[in-house]
């Protein structure tokens, strides 16, 4: 008899399947129930969907453990299938947040609790074609929603940290590179890629790595480092911003880093060799400490002792290979006038808690030598826009760390001072959360209230959040221009220049007459406005990311040869679609509150 | 290493309707079948190897494919089917030498597999997966003369569990 297709031995049929897409081997699987059962059956073909179609995976599927795994164990066409509805509803739900605000923060926490399964579509989104009806708003809201999805993440594991558990010392610094970056190479995963990869080139240039005395393993390790690019950075470069994210220092060319940084890379790679390293928390600068195997020196002889104390050195792999003697390090100390007593402290190894929140202060002095050094006339500047990583959102980071990182029971001042110092950050989480990242209200909710158990914040907080929510829930009451609203003359889109302070800005929003609180109006002396009160105001959007209120008088619209900056640009997708260069405006996503604008 | 005077060495092998070919042994051993045949067999066989499961017809053809792939380097013995490239990318003389009856590409693919001549029955089923591609289920099942055996009932609701695959 001549062979036919239903006739091939099912493992013959396996083979031209894995050779399908998805959507060809539905069509397949439609056309006789024999075929039907081999492609749901055969598992291994799902597998293989799951694998070539898709990138990155949230942390809770294991995805690489469960691939390595038994492949019965797992229903990899229901996966594949889960994964196709996530992209699907991604861009559903994603499609609501751009139509209407009504909802947009329900539906923000939604995707986001997709996690990673969401981040290809989400990056997908954020490169949308350049001529995309909605382009401004698809990448600002594509790119938000990856940012929630990734600080989530990165609280996650300062979470797990101040609970004690044991997280690596370059993902609890990489954290920060996933509160302040996105895109396709930034994950946890990438920067443990990254730290074996510089492993393996280590193992290759020394073959007899692992049977060197700890000593030599040290130095060698020190200056295999050099030798791959890590050298620190020159000191004039040294407090740029992105010399504090591990994860960028690992990518970039030249690998600029603090010294924080250096010796984290150091002690993560030297965990991976076998080498027991750890940061040693000196005074303005993080030295290395190595510690010798309990009962053998550095230099590798079998000395048997009583005592828990290992032998140890100290490098500095940020300036060289060369182990640093104690005395040393003493002798500054003396000179910066450390009494002795505090020197031990000095000179011990610290832990990796400390290490982030050392990172916490090493940014937050960044971003405000950025401010101070740039700050224009009227401090109203878009420089934000050549900072890399934001600074907003590493800033924003910083405080996020201290939030959960700060200081524990076991610390100074107890219990009381733990509230009072989370206390401290507060006013300036939610200042920041408000302005940029409204949709964090989740993360309040679930991270920060907690902390505030049994506090008067904890139910004030509790309250805000409730109506934030009751708020996203409501429709904007709407605005219409009744024949055409004469008493306000600038519509929704409209690009300007402040007349006293010069600053680029769109408008957002109206009101006929300034509807500000009382005590604004006094403090900003509103008053004293030529058209006082009584005089069209608009909620504007600035370009360094601020949000302001302005009287009509104020607003100078600019000339139609000026086109929005890049800052503008990249800020205005959330209230607005795209820039219409004909029209000189950009195109409102607000129709909903502003129907005629 | 033989000298290039020397004669190649050649096997004789026997298809299933009893024809005889003589054929390199450096180009039949491309069937690791045969080739772990020829090693159980040991030195120098002078005997036919029956191949009872190929006929005469797909048996030259699968030489023409022996003899052209005859330097290509033996296929990496790599278990993971998921390492196997995605594409369908096939190259040209290949392409050419698949452009056969139905039939006939279907004898090649069970030959192949019998011969064990992987990369034979990767390009085997490479040409199929690519008669599928962008096709319905009803294009599909006149290629391959499949009987649709669902009822109207069941058709609609695998089409409703099969609208994910749809839009895109």
């Amino acid at each position: 008899m001549a062979p036919s297709f239903t006739t091939l031995p099912t493992e013959i049929l396996e083979t031209i399947f894995l050779h399908l897409d998805p959507q060809s081997l539905v069509s397949v699987s439609q056309t006789n129930k024999f075929v039907k059962k081999i492609t749901s059956e055969r598992s291994i073909i799902w597998r293989h969907f799951c694998k070539t179609h898709f990138n990155s995976w949230a942390p809770r599927h294991n995805f690489t453990a469960k691939f390595a795994g038994p492949l019965s164990d797992v229903d990899w066409r229901a996966l594949f299938l889960y994964r196709i509805n996530v992209k699907r509803e991604t861009l559903r739900k994603l499609d609501h947040i751009l139509g209407t605000q009504q909802g947009r923060i329900r539906y923000i926490n939604e995707i986001a609790d997709f996690g990673y399964d969401a981040k290809e579509t989400l990056l997908k989104e954020c490169a949308c074609p350049d001529d995309a009806e909605d382009v401004l708003a698809r990448r600002y809201y594509a790119n938000a929603i990856l940012e929630r999805i990734q600080r989530e993440m990165a609280i996650n594991v300062w979470k797990d940290l101040y609970s004690g558990k044991d997280i690596p010392i370059e993902k609890a610094l990489g954290a920060y590179d996933m509160f302040a970056r996105t895109g396709g190479d930034v994950d946890f995963d990438a920067i443990t890629e990254d730290l074996d990869r510089i492993q393996q080139a280590v193992l290759e240039h020394h073959p007899d790595f692992r049977d060197m005395s700890t000593r030599t393993k040290a130095s060698t390790l020190a200056s295999s480092l050099r030798e791959q690019g890590f050298e620190g950075v020159p000191d004039a470069a040294r407090s740029a911003l992105r010399n504090s994210f591990i994860g960028l220092v690992l990518r970039s060319p030249t690998h600029d880093s603090l010294p924080l940084i250096s010796v984290a890379i150091y002690c993560a790679l030297a965990q991976r060799l076998g080498l027991d390293a750890r940061p040693c928390g000196f005074l303005f600068h993080v030295y290395c400490l190595v510690y010798a195997p309990k009962d053998y020196t550095l230099d590798g002889d079998y000395k048997p002792t009583s005592s828990s104390d290992l032998d140890f050195m100290y490098l500095d792999p940020f300036r060289s290979s060369d182990e640093v003697r104690q005395g040393d390090l003493r002798q500054v100390l003396r000179e910066m006038g450390v009494p002795s007593s505090e020197h031990a402290s000095f000179l011990s190894d610290t832990n990796t808690r400390e290490m982030v929140l050392r990172t916490a202060r090493n940014i937050m002095n960044s971003v405000q030598t950025i401010r101070q050094t740039e700050a224009g006339v009227y401090g109203i500047h878009s420089t934000w826009l050549d900072a890399y990583p934001d600074m907003d959102n590493s800033f924003y980071a910083t405080i996020w760390a201290m939030m959960m990182l700060g200081p524990r029971e076991d610390e100074a001042g107890g219990l009381s001072n733990i509230t009072s110092r989370r206390r401290q950050y507060l006013p300036y989480l939610l200042e920041h959360f408000q302005t940029h990242y409204p949709w964090d209200v989740t993360l309040l909710e679930q991270y920060v209230i907690p902390l505030f158990y049994n506090q008067p914040e904890g139910q004030r907080l509790m309250s805000f959040v409730h109506s934030m929510h009751t708020l996203d829930g409501m429709r904007n009451p709407q605005k219409p221009r009744h024949s055409g609203r004469e008493d306000v003359p600038f519509k929704v889109g409209q690009l300007f220049e402040h007349k006293r302070y010069h600053y680029e800005g769109v408008i957002t929003g109206w009101d006929a007459s300034c509807e500000a609180g009382e005590d604004w109006i006094l403090n900003m002396g509103v008053d004293r406005l030529a058209h006082g009160r009584n005089q069209s105001f608009y909620h504007v959007l600035v370009c360094d990311k601020s949000v302001r209120y302005v009287a009509e008088e104020n607003i100078l619209p600019v000339d139609p040869s000026v086109k929005p900056s890049e800052a503008m640009l990249k800020l205005a997708g959330r209230h607005f679609k795209r820039w219409d260069d004909e029209n000189h405006v950009f195109v409102s996503n607000v129709r909903d509150e502003y129907p005629d604008d | 290493m033989s000298a290039p005077t020397e004669e190649k060495k050649t096997v004789v092998l026997t298809t299933s309707d009893n024809a005889d070919l003589t054929v390199e042994r450096e180009v039949a051993e491309r069937s690791i079948l045969i080739k772990n045949l020829l090693e159980d067999l040991g030195g120098d066989n002078a005997e036919a190897i029956p191949i009872p499961n190929v006929n005469e017809a797909v048996m030259k053809k699968v030489l023409e494919w022996c003899e052209h792939h005859r330097k290509d380097p033996p296929a990496s013995q790599d278990d993971d089917s998921d390492s196997r490239k995605k594409s369908t990318d096939i190259d040209e003389w290949d392409q050419k030498f698949m452009q056969v009856d139905q039939e006939m590409l279907f004898e090649i693919i069970l030959a192949a597999n019998y011969l064990d001549i992987k990369a034979l029955l990767d390009v085997g089923c490479k040409t199929v997966a690519n008669m599928i591609k962008g096709k319905s289920p009803d294009e599909i099942r006149k290629t391959f003369n499949i009987q649709n055996d669902f009822t109207p009932e069941e058709e609609d609701q695998i089409r409703r569990e099969n609208e994910w695959a749809e839009d895109r």
